[in-house]
Formats: C-alpha cells, sequence, structure tokens
C-alpha cells in the first residue's frame, strides 16, 4: 500500500519534471527562428474560428438562464434595476471566462490531444523528428500561441453574447431599451474588473494548449493511448483552469479590491 | 557545431564509393529489465545495401533508431559519417539528419497535408528552400522516381498501402539523403506491390548512391536488394554474409529464413 503510494507520487513528480523539460523547449523554439506563421494562422482558424458557434451558444444561454433565475432574488429585494449591473459584473468577470475557457477545453484540448498522439501513434512526430525538422516548432509552438491568442478573443465575444442573452431575458418580463440595458451593464464596469479577467483567459488559452500538446505528444504508442491523451487532456485542462481562476481572483482581490 | 556540419560535408560531398558510412561497434540497449541489444556490430559501406533479418522483438528497429539518434545507446558506439552519434548536440544531430532517411513501416505520412504538402515539408523546413520552380521540380522528378507522378493534390487517406510506402520514400529521397534507412518496408502489402518497393530500393540504391540498412522479414525483397545480410537472433547477429553464402549456412535459424526460397 505504502510503496503504491510512493510510486503514485514518484510518477506524479516525474511528471512534473517532464512538463517543465517541455514548457522549456516549448519557450526556446519560440525564440529560435524560422516561426510557422501560416500553420499559427490555420491553427487559429481551427481553434478560434470553429470555437465561435459553440462558445457564442454556450454564453447566449448563459446569460440568459442567470437573468432568469437571478430575477426573482433581485425582485423580493427591490432591485430589479440591479440586473443589468449584476449580469454584466458577474458575467466579465468569471462566468464568461470560465465557461468560455472549459467549452475550449473540451473541444481544443481534446482535439489537440487526439491529434497530436495520433501523429504519435502513427509514427508522424518521429518522422518530422528524423528527417531534422522540428516537431516542437510546428505542431507545439503555433498551437500553445494560437490557444493563447484565441481563448481571450473568444471570450471576449462570450462575454458580449451572453450579455446581449441576458437583454432578451429581462425582456421576457420587462421592458427595457437596448441602449439602457448596454449603458447600464456598461457603468457597472470598471477597468479592474475586465483587465484581471482579460490577462485570466489569456493563461487559460495557454493551459489548453500546453495540456493538450503535452498529453499528445507524451502518448504512449497504441490506439487505445490517442483516447486517453484527449481524454486527460480536457480533464487537466479544466483543473488547470480552475487553480489559474483561483490564483488570478486571489491575486486581483489582493491589488484592486482589498480596501 | 560548424566544425561537425563543415565535417559531415566533407565527408558526404566527397565520399566515395567503399567508404564507410555506418560504423557501430559493441552496441547495447535495454528497456527496463530487458537487453534487447546485446552486442551489435555492424558497418555499412557508402552505395551498399545490408539487410537485417530476424524474428519479431529482436531489436532489429531499436538498432536503427539508435543509429538515427531516436535512442541513445546505453553502451558502445554509433559512428555515422565518423561522428559518434549519441554525442552529437541537437543542431549537429540535425545535421546528421539532413543527410540520411528513414522510411517507417506504415509510412508515417503526414496526413493533415496533400502529398504535396508532405513533400514539400522537408524542402522548406530541412533545406530552407525558398525558391518555389525550385521545390515543384524537385517534387515532380521525386514523384516521378517513385512511379507517381500525378498524387500530388492526394490526401494520404486516399493512397493504397504501397502507393503510401511510394511517397513515404519519396519523402525522404527528396532532400537527397546519402543514407536510407528502411523499416520493414514491405510489411503488410501484396507479393506484386513487395516487389515493386524492393525494385525501387534497388533504384534508388543506384539512382542516389545511397548507403542502405533495410530491416524485413521478405525474403523476397532481401534476395533483391541485399549486398550483405545479417541475421539477428536475441539481441546479437549470428549470422553475416551475402544472400547466397547465407543460403547454404548450417545455422538452423538463418535456415528456417530461407527454407522457402527457390
Amino acid at each position: 500500500m505504502a510503496e503504491q503510494v510512493l510510486t503514485g507520487w514518484r510518477k506524479w513528480l516525474v511528471g512534473v519534471g517532464d512538463q517543465g523539460v517541455f514548457f522549456s523547449r516549448f519557450v526556446k523554439n519560440i525564440f529560435s527562428g524560422g516561426f510557422e506563421w501560416s500553420e499559427f494562422v490555420r491553427q487559429c482558424y481551427e481553434i478560434g474560428y470553429r470555437s465561435i458557434s459553440l462558445v457564442g451558444i454556450t454564453s447566449f444561454i448563459m446569460g440568459l438562464v442567470l437573468i432568469l433565475q437571478l430575477r426573482p432574488t433581485m425582485v423580493s429585494f427591490g432591485a430589479e434595476s440591479m440586473l443589468p449591473h449584476t449580469l454584466s459584473v458577474s458575467l466579465i468577470r468569471e462566468i464568461g471566462p470560465v465557461i468560455t475557457a472549459i467549452i475550449c477545453a473540451g473541444r481544443i484540448a481534446s482535439s489537440i490531444g487526439a491529434e497530436l498522439g495520433s501523429m504519435k501513434v502513427t509514427e508522424q512526430i518521429d518522422a518530422m523528428d528524423v528527417s531534422g525538422a522540428n516537431p516542437v516548432q510546428y505542431l507545439v509552438v503555433t498551437r500553445i500561441l494560437a490557444t493563447s491568442f484565441m481563448v481571450p478573443l473568444l471570450a471576449l465575444m462570450g462575454d458580449v453574447i451572453g450579455l446581449i442573452g441576458g437583454y432578451i431575458a429581462l425582456n421576457f418580463t420587462d421592458k427595457i431599451s437596448f441602449f439602457l440595458y448596454f449603458n447600464k451593464c456598461i457603468a457597472a464596469l470598471d477597468f479592474t474588473d475586465f483587465l484581471p479577467a482579460f490577462i485570466k483567459t489569456i493563461f487559460f488559452g495557454f493551459a489548453i494548449g500546453f495540456v493538450g500538446c503535452y498529453k499528445g505528444f507524451n502518448s504512449n504508442k497504441g490506439t487505445e493511448s490517442v483516447g486517453i491523451a484527449a481524454n486527460s487532456a480536457v480533464v487537466t485542462a479544466s483543473l488547470w483552469i480552475f487553480f489559474i481562476d483561483m490564483i488570478v481572483v486571489q491575486i486581483s482581490t489582493i491589488l484592486f479590491y482589498s480596501k | 557545431m560548424e566544425e561537425v556540419k563543415d565535417h559531415i560535408e566533407s565527408k558526404t560531398k566527397s565520399g566515395k564509393k567503399g567508404e564507410v558510412v555506418i560504423e557501430v561497434k559493441g552496441l547495447k540497449k535495454g528497456f527496463g529489465d530487458k537487453e534487447v541489444l546485446k552486442n551489435i556490430n555492424l558497418t555499412v559501406k557508402r552505395g551498399e545495401n545490408v539487410v537485417v533479418l530476424g524474428r519479431s522483438g529482436q531489436g532489429k528497429s531499436v538498432t536503427i533508431q539508435c543509429i538515427v539518434g531516436m535512442l541513445t545507446p546505453d553502451e558502445g558506439s554509433v559512428k555515422v559519417f565518423g561522428e559518434e552519434v549519441p554525442e552529437l548536440s541537437d543542431e549537429d544531430l540535425k545535421e546528421m539528419r539532413t543527410k540520411m532517411g528513414f522510411l517507417f513501416q506504415g509510412a508515417a505520412l503526414f496526413d493533415s497535408m496533400t502529398v504535396k504538402e508532405n513533400l514539400e515539408f522537408p524542402l522548406t523546413r530541412v533545406l530552407k528552400l525558398k525558391d518555389q520552380a525550385d521545390i515543384d521540380k524537385r517534387i515532380e522528378e521525386v514523384l516521378e522516381s517513385v512511379g507517381l507522378p500525378d498524387s500530388g493534390d492526394k490526401m494520404p487517406s486516399d493512397l493504397s498501402g504501397g502507393m503510401r510506402k511510394r511517397i513515404g520514400l519519396a519523402r525522404t529521397l527528396v532532400v537527397n539523403p546519402e543514407i536510407m534507412l528502411y523499416d520493414e518496408p514491405t510489411t503488410g502489402l501484396d507479393p506484386i506491390t513487395s516487389r515493386e518497393i524492393s525494385q525501387l530500393i534497388l533504384e534508388v540504391q543506384k539512382k542516389y548512391k545511397t548507403a542502405s540498412i533495410i530491416i524485413t522479414h521478405d525474403m523476397e525483397c532481401a534476395k533483391l536488394t541485399a549486398d550483405q545480410v545479417l541475421v539477428m537472433d536475441d539481441g546479437e547477429y549470428i549470422a553475416e554474409g551475402t544472400f547466397e553464402e547465407l543460403q547454404k549456412s548450417d545455422n538452423e535459424l538463418v535456415k528456417s529464413f530461407f527454407n522457402d526460397i527457390k
């Protein structure tokens, strides 16, 4: 029993070390010249453009549902007019970035994990390596930078669509003009609401890309390992997202809201 | 690094037929408790085809993976163009690999790219060619060499097993390698396609003057392509000679390989 626990910890520590090495290879290859612009643009399209509908629909529903859930409570406090404020602060600060990141972890981390895992199984990564090309530069750098760039943009888009969903939900019961609603939403926001939220989406994007690439690149040789890589990429990326969220919220609370 | 690069360049450009390009001495490699390679000694000369025979799981592929630097030996010396492969830096190893071609068992084509993009990949990333006309000319030439001149726009999923092997071979040949390493080039192919691939290996040797190591179980392929045959068992070479010499061997394992050959 004790030996099993020790083996488990040893494996975990080896995994952490491996991720450190993988990270240093990633950083080294960003600056080693010969950046793969065309692959980066292709990945931005695959990761960003192809996630628009999924993130859009989810964010719209989230904004709509939040207003429907919040309304009865706010009405009982006589604070119905505060609904746009409440929604915009909760969406921009927390729900928008986290929901977008979780959706992207499911869609993107799994797809990167499965794609690179399958390339590993079919020896495509080895073929790149032995030809003298650089698989880290072509496959890893482009994907991690693309997720770090596109997830923040998707989160911004998700925030706006979520607010639109909230506006529609509010108009089921109350009549409020579009401009008044958005004025209220924007008035409730401060730069300190937006900035930490935006910064954390960059870290979310990085985590999604990094975990997907690491799991795919280090999958074992066997078809089963492709599924394992995809599954484990989603689970690990989701955990990272909550962990990063916790740290960024803690830091931003100390920096901006601790008066 | 520059010194190694210059050395490799001088070795490859001024190389003469008969010169040793691969030299393996006392190679040992294990995984966990299992010792896969126990004592491998191998010499390959320029323009020579060396065929390695052996049962599955005896470490034939591990040997060529050590030669190309994918695996690090536990003991022994692996020299390519006179340079000790395990001691090369990442950059020098990369340089060395530009002179070597490796045909994987499943061809390992990049399945998100067309055939043309697969062939462009080493030209633009490894040889750093910029001139599209030059790139297109090389691709056209090499596709012609493997007998698939009109396949440039096809995706790997549209190709048959034999065609994939040919394109895999074309992708390694497009950078004009000095050494070719074939990992079971005819496995999974029908006898006719296998013969065509074997013929192609022979043509590659003649046209590109490559030194080759061919890992195979296919005796037809071995008979057609081998200048020298090595038989591997339990992590060591147990027999060595020309195909005809080994056909007359008294060793039971060697005989079992040659039994069905007319």
